[in-house]
């Protein structure tokens, strides 16, 4: 006879809700954070604060968008939990200064990379390897990549002297490109049924072209400024418009415990935003090299 | 639910709104002593999806269904046994060496006919199926070539934004789906296992539920309530596709309207049809009648509309309406897992393979067959159960399987036989019509085709890791019995539907097929009715729809 197969646990539950609670507060005191500071002349503090506010986006995203869908899995490989912690951690630290933000961010990138392996891992094993049934359905690939980028950003931020804004510029725009392309295979998988659809994979992209030639040309870093403002933009309207498309799913809202997890993913377009606001901070003072 | 089947809902100039419930949307209701230019006999996959395409093409269209007009939002219950009530189950003399059970998964009665309740798998033919007499050396060629329905099969898939495979391993390179593919659910997984480890092709099935919003519907929630009506409106059944273009065009639809009889004129031409609603007997007045109750109450309204004119009933002149039926012969094959499987969540068939439709190689049989993935619900489960002779104890203890269980199901091919036929019977129903008598018996051929079948699921099921497998038969699709062709001696209709003795009577839907192919049919019968469609407003325009 079959084994029995235990019944599905609260555990999931409990994780996801005291994550929110304490990302909720690690927002607030984040966000209090960046607002008392003044906008800073030197080049070097904009960039700072750029990235720093960056690793702090892109770490809530993360800390979001694993946790519900990790919880969607049901948390059923221990090491599920490892990311959506990591990026709790990886908030905690953009917002404090902390002696052990370092450890933490390379934790972060470290962890982001091995996360990449194990969704290949999960799509290889899978009938079909990598075909395009997996990719729409599967762990996402690309997904853990923005827990490296938060690290990653959040080192830079604390060694301006090793990541000169020139060498983290075209950083920002593969990050940028990579984003552009997870947006891309799922909006495909959504078949652009909404024109809106598209705005990710043509802003971003053009975006990222740009930002690259930033480490370069000063002019380009002027013109990088309005599509990377864009770009932010796009990463605060996406959740609005996959709100809205949580609302096309079956009993949308109403329906919201199912539908959050069914329709598109609310926390997933802030990446946008995050990579926006680190490549922002940097053209201060890719202009000035001029 | 009950409502719908006591009382019409469609009339007074409005029609059930299937997406809002309780709503209502304008219809055109036309007078029965006014002469409409179509009649039309069926609402499901031909006479829906024709009604739309007419009225759009500005005709005046009444369409005509026995059955109720469904809401889905709100008559469509998750109860197997409340949804009977999609079923035609009206009495039917089944016989033959091997009789079909008549009146569920080959039926339908309500608007939008059984694709309320189909698996909602759209695939196309094997090309060469059309020639399959000239090409593959049996059956009967179609009046038609594949590349003539191609761009058919492109419009009925955009039509109902069918969720296919980004790349689909067998048949003509083709456009890309409307809709991306639907997650694959564990029993496909099982089947897609199977075929990796023998080593053939299998594939995400094409299906007509839908991957993303469209209007007012909504994506599948893989309820898994697939061979019942669906209660989301995921699902593209004709009721919410076609009907409503239909109704917004200016058609009317007429449900629990039954056709008795065509009638027709002393110049030979059909006048109209006579229908009963609401127990009373009346007169649709129209100048062209389109036949679409499928393969037995198609040749049966015919075989029942006999006259002076005609004693051998409607465009029966050779002999031929009625013959040459055909159904799919449905072997299945289950075992257990050791993981859970839960093959009832999301469409009952989502993955399958083709491979023996395509390839020739080693079969000891003509045609070919494709088998899917299934996921009975628990009532059909337990029936499947009961069928092998379980019981009491041993049932109780079989079902308690019922999470780890994996099948498999074909759809075979069978060949298209002249003592296969559906005539009419002595004894009448409830509306004083003789009921039809259905006689079937497979083929030597055929038998050897399920033999095969049976072996190759046996196959891909072990081999994707079940184990203690068994054994069921059942059919599905039924098709012909006003077959097309080119030769008025040799067949009903013209590649148009158009019957060969009578200029204004038309038919389309599955009966048309001269051969029954190894695919579910709805696709191919919704792109006949798309291509018919555009051919009768064409002739219209060359004024020789009147001849």
């Amino acid at each position: 006879m079959p084994k029995p197969v235990p019944e599905p646990s609260r555990r999931p539950l409990i994780a996801v809700g005291l994550g929110g609670i304490a990302a909720a507060g690690l927002i607030g005191a984040a966000a209090w954070k960046l607002w008392r500071r003044a906008e800073p002349a030197d080049p070097g503090k904009a960039a700072e604060r750029g990235l720093r506010a960056g690793a702090a986006i892109l770490s809530l995203a993360v800390l979001l968008d694993s946790g519900i869908e990790h919880y969607r899995g049901e948390f059923k490989n221990p090491a599920m939990f490892v990311a959506p912690t990591l990026a709790l951690a990886t908030l905690g630290m953009t917002a404090v200064e902390d002696e052990a933000a370092p450890y933490v961010f390379s934790a972060a990138l470290a962890v982001g990379a091995a996360g990449v392996g194990f969704h290949s891992y999960n799509i290889g094993k899978r009938a079909g390897g990598f075909d395009m049934l997996n990719l729409f359905y599967a762990a996402p690939l690309g997904a853990p990549a923005a827990l490296s980028l938060a690290g990653l950003f959040g080192l830079a931020a604390e060694h301006p002297g090793i990541a000169a804004p020139a060498r983290i510029a075209p950083v920002a725009a593969l990050a940028l490109l990579g984003t552009a392309a997870e947006a891309g295979l799922l909006h495909f998988r959504g078949a652009f049924q909404n024109p809106f659809m598209f705005a990710p994979v043509t802003l971003p992209p053009l975006a990222a072209a740009v930002t690259a030639a930033s480490s370069v040309s000063p002019e380009a870093a002027q013109v990088a400024r309005p599509l990377l403002l864009g770009t932010a933009l796009l990463g605060i309207a996406g959740p609005i418009f996959h709100s809205y498309g949580i609302h096309r799913n079956m009993g949308g809202w109403h329906n919201w415990s199912q539908m959050i997890l069914q329709g598109p993913p609310l926390p997933a377009p802030p990446a946008f935003l995050g990579i926006a606001l680190a490549a922002l901070g940097l053209l201060p003072a890719l202009e000035r090299r001029g | 639910m009950f409502d719908a089947i006591d009382q019409p809902r469609a009339q007074d100039g409005r029609a059930p709104d299937v997406f809002r419930p309780g709503a209502w949307v304008q219809m055109r209701c036309y007078d029965d002593s006014e002469q409409v230019d179509f009649a039309i006999v069926g609402t499901g996959a031909g006479g829906g999806t024709l009604a739309a395409k007419l009225a759009e093409a500005g005709f005046s269209v009444v369409a005509f269904d026995a059955g109720p007009f469904w809401r889905p939002l709100e008559d469509f219950a998750s109860d197997e046994a409340a949804q009977g009530d999609l079923y035609w189950t009206d009495e039917r003399i089944s016989g033959g060496a091997d009789p079909i059970q008549l009146g569920s998964n080959n039926s339908g009665r309500g608007v939008g006919g059984s694709t309320v309740h189909y698996t909602m798998i759209a695939l196309r033919w094997r090309p060469d199926w059309f020639k399959s007499r000239s090409k593959l050396g049996y059956g009967r060629d179609w009046p038609l070539s594949f590349e003539e329905l191609e761009p058919y099969y492109e419009e009925a898939e955009e039509s109902l934004k069918i969720s296919g495979p980004v790349r689909y391993p067998w048949g003509k390179r083709r456009k890309r789906y409307p809709y991306r593919e639907h997650p694959v659910n564990a029993s496909g997984l099982v089947l897609a296992r199977g075929c990796e480890r023998i080593g053939i092709d299998w594939s995400p099935l094409p299906l007509a539920t839908l991957s993303a919003p469209r209007g007012m519907a909504h994506p599948c929630v893989y309820r898994g309530f697939c061979k019942y009506g669906c209660s989301t409106n995921a699902k593209q059944s004709v009721l919410v596709t076609f009907v409503p273009r239909a109704i917004a065009a200016g058609a009317e639809i007429r449900d629990l309207a039954m056709v008795g009889r065509i009638e027709m004129g002393k110049d030979g031409r059909a006048t109209g049809v006579s229908y009963n609603r609401r127990g009373k007997w009346r007169q649709q007045k129209a100048r062209h009648v389109v036949v679409a109750g499928y393969a037995i109450e198609t040749p049966r309204l015919l075989l029942n509309s006999a006259c002076p004119e005609f004693p051998d009933g409607l465009a029966n002149d050779n002999g031929l309406v009625g013959t040459h039926l055909m159904t799919h012969s449905g072997p299945g094959v289950w075992g257990v897992l050791d993981e859970e499987i839960r093959s009832y969540k999301a469409p009952p068939c989502m993955a399958g393979t083709e491979h023996w439709n395509y390839s020739d190689e080693g079969k000891d049989f003509h045609g070919g067959y494709a088998f899917m993935s299934q996921g009975p619900l628990p009532t059909d489960w337990a029936q499947t159960l009961a069928a092998r002779g379980l019981w009491g104890a041993a049932l109780r203890q079989e079902m308690t399987r019922y999470n780890h269980t994996a099948g498999l199901v074909l759809v075979g091919e069978t060949e298209p036989q002249a003592h296969n036929r559906v005539e009419l019977a002595d004894e009448k129903d409830q509306y004083g019509l003789r009921i039809p008598r259905v006689t079937f018996s497979y083929s030597e051929n055929d038998r050897r085709l399920i033999e095969h079948g049976r072996k190759s699921m046996h196959q891909v099921l072990a081999a994707g890791g079940a184990h203690q497998l068994w054994d069921t038969h059942d059919t599905s699709h039924l098709m012909g019995g006003c077959r097309m062709g080119d030769d008025p001696k040799d067949s009903v209709v013209d590649a148009d539907g158009r019957t060969w003795a009578i200029p204004n009577l038309w038919v389309c839907d599955g009966s048309l097929f001269p051969n029954s192919g190894g695919v579910n049919p709805s696709l191919t019968i919704q792109a006949l009715a798309c291509r018919i469609g555009d051919r009768i407003a064409e002739m219209a325009k060359r004024g020789e729809l009147d001849r």
